[in-house]
């Protein structure tokens, strides 16, 4: 094969597969998390239907919810924050300690900062799972969320 | 002798009334696997980590769901949890033990106190014993919890691929920090 076709036929469309892979690689280790904000929920609920649903079938919920955004909407029972700023809201009924608790993904600590305690309010997340306790109450647990607004 | 009884019995609940649980649902923990020579961090960082004490006995009970360990790149944590920690299958770690020293400690009093905590680690399916320092820090009627201390992986069947074996620790650093408040029952 003459030298000018190996070049054109076999080394550019290598090099050229080469980089791409190289981007690829590059973008995908660097790679962060989406921004919830910005993520089309995969299920919407109620605080009160999403703790009932877990406590009546822990496998099954987690199996169906694990790593999905969900939008929950609830009353707020409690807004706290670290020393860091991170804000964690817990969505219930003031009738028992189980709560849907969200942590707030940083980048939306600005959405949380202006809740109060009593008002009903949507919070969209990514569930973590569940965390049975008898004595402090069972918790649905949701990562990198965000207080939507009403519309 | 009526009295007696009363004053007894007053005696007694304030005895009793000294033992309290204390909680939290937002204790942090700290998880660091990075080698000397790897050219990134391998850190994780969970913040709903549930942890109860009981000042009367010193009973201390931790739980953290795997999948709350946040990484700052997407694809550690996918790795973390999909290939390490195996979360689907063990999604929770839990440790159960006690503050060794716990009746020496007066618990309604401002206080910064070294503690030595003893307990079963459970972590991907395996337990283990683990004993640790710690501190303890009373302050307006609530308790700060702090600990760090080292888990060999390989000792919760945790497997590094020969790939990355210069990257991950073998045996990660834990830290643990977390603000616990009166249980109100």
């Amino acid at each position: 094969m003459k030298r000018k076709n190996i070049i054109r036929y076999i080394v550019l469309p290598l090099l050229l597969i080469l980089g791409v892979a190289a981007i690829y690689i590059y973008k995908e280790y660097n790679r962060t998390h989406k921004d919830t904000a910005r993520l089309k929920a995969d299920y919407s609920a109620t605080a009160v239907d999403l703790m009932a649903e877990f406590s009546a079938n822990e496998q099954a919920s987690n199996k169906k919810y694990w790593d999905k955004v969900i939008r929950v909407k609830g009353m707020v029972k409690e807004v706290t924050h670290d020393e860091k700023g991170f804000y964690s809201i817990a969505l219930g009924d003031t009738a028992s300690m189980s709560s849907v608790r969200c942590s707030i993904d940083s980048i939306h600590g600005n959405t949380a900062a202006a809740v109060k305690s009593g008002a009903i309010i949507t919070v969209k997340g990514i569930c973590s799972g569940y965390r049975a306790d008898e004595l402090l109450g069972s918790d649905v647990l949701l990562v990198r969320s965000v207080v939507e607004n009403e519309k | 002798m009526k009295k007696l009884i009363i004053i007894t019995s007053a005696v007694l609940l304030t005895i009793t009334g000294f033992g309290q649980k204390y909680y939290t649902k937002s204790g942090q923990i700290n998880f660091d696997a990075t080698t000397s020579s790897s050219p990134e961090k391998i850190e994780g960082v969970n913040r709903s980590a549930t942890c109860v004490v009981d000042t009367k006995t010193g009973n201390m009970q931790f739980a953290v769901l795997m999948k709350g360990f946040a990484f700052e790149r997407a694809l550690m944590e996918e790795h973390f949890n999909e290939n390490y920690a195996e979360s689907n299958k063990y999604p929770k770690a839990e440790f159960k033990g006690e503050i060794k020293n716990a009746d020496k400690i007066d618990f309604s009093k401002d206080g910064t106190f070294s503690v030595k905590v003893k307990g079963k680690l459970t972590m991907h399916g395996e337990s283990n014993d683990v004993e640790t320092d710690g501190k303890i820090v009373i302050q307006g009627g609530k308790i700060k919890a702090t600990a760090d201390f080292n888990v060999k992986l390989s000792d919760y069947k945790v497997s590094i691929p020969g790939l990355v074996a210069d990257k991950v620790a073998k045996v990660a650093k834990i830290s643990v920090s977390c603000l616990l408040e009166p249980l109100k029952s």
